[in-house]
């Protein structure tokens, strides 16, 4: 694969992240949480982790919550889902990495819903300076273990197309 | 699905449940809560909350008049009073703090008081 390649692969995944943040955020949720997202785009992170690896990965997370950023407009919400991203994003990397044999990509991608969610009520709470938000952590876990099922289903069968349907990705020396 | 993945969803769903048990029984217990009783400005009395004190009633007769203060289940309220128009008698149960009974007449005041915590954000939007 070459650099290119690589390098055009990867700001489609970002856009296509983008594409469903923004839909999801048109989806309406049956439990009225703020905060409480489907994290569609959490997908394509963990897309990006299996097929190129942990920098990979990290890139489109962050390039993703700042362009939703400069889309949405909200700075409120760009601090929550930055350190939400990073922290899912090095907690998912880890898991897939050294425990894929013990978790399959449904568990890989429920640890990283609940880190995103930790991280998330962490920044609230440094920002308005008040640790009785943590009480708020045990109903966004909750709801992180539904999202994350779903949200790794899905990721299982798009890295199972993906390795049948396009297998330059998985060649892994780099052609200059 | 392995089993390492049900392990990790029994795992998150014991660590939510039982944090939000813990939650719900100490964190937001208001132990500092109390009753104050003011005639003229001045505290009379200084009621804790307690459970054998469901139903006692307290006579305050002072200068200005009557009025018979009953306590209940975490609230208070007035039950008689002898004032002409009886809107502190009207007005029913108090039981969130800052929360107030007034008897202008009389110059009575009940009120809940308590620390109001957290008081330097005043609204948080998303």
């Amino acid at each position: 694969m070459r650099k290119t390649n690589k390098m055009i692969f990867i700001s489609l995944l970002v856009s296509v992240g983008l594409a469903l943040s923004v839909i999801e955020s048109a989806i309406p949720l049956p439990i009225a949480l703020p905060g409480a997202k489907l994290g569609l785009s959490n997908m394509v992170v963990m897309v990006t982790l299996v097929v190129f690896g942990f920098k990979e990965g990290i890139k489109v997370a962050m390039l993703k919550s700042t362009i939703l950023m400069l889309v949405t407009g909200s700075i409120t919400s760009f601090f929550y889902s930055l350190s939400g991203a990073i922290l899912s994003c090095v907690v998912m990397y880890i898991f897939y990495r050294y425990f894929s044999k013990i978790f399959s990509l449904i568990g890989v991608s429920i640890a990283g819903a609940a880190s995103h969610n930790f991280a998330q009520v962490s920044v609230a709470v440094l920002i308005l300076n008040n640790t009785r938000i943590y009480s708020y952590l045990p109903f966004l876990l909750l709801t992180s273990l539904f999202t994350g099922y779903f949200v790794g289903l899905s990721s299982i069968y798009i890295v199972d197309n993906l390795r049948k349907n396009f297998r330059i990705l998985f060649q892994k020396q780099v052609v200059k | 699905m392995t089993k390492g993945d049900k392990f990790l969803i029994g795992l998150i769903i014991l660590i939510s449940i039982s944090s939000f048990a813990y939650i719900n029984r100490y964190a937001f217990a208001d132990v500092d809560k109390y009753i104050s009783v003011q005639v003229n400005g001045v505290e009379i009395k200084k009621i804790l909350y307690d459970p054998q004190l469901i139903g006692h009633t307290i006579p305050v007769q002072t200068e200005f008049g009557y009025n018979l203060i009953e306590l209940g289940d975490e609230r208070v309220r007035v039950i008689e009073a002898d004032c002409p128009d009886k809107i502190d008698v009207k007005q029913g149960h108090i039981h969130r703090v800052g929360e107030t009974i007034v008897c202008l007449p009389n110059k009575l005041v009940i009120e809940i008081k308590g620390e109001i915590k957290d008081s330097d954000v005043d609204i948080i939007s998303y």
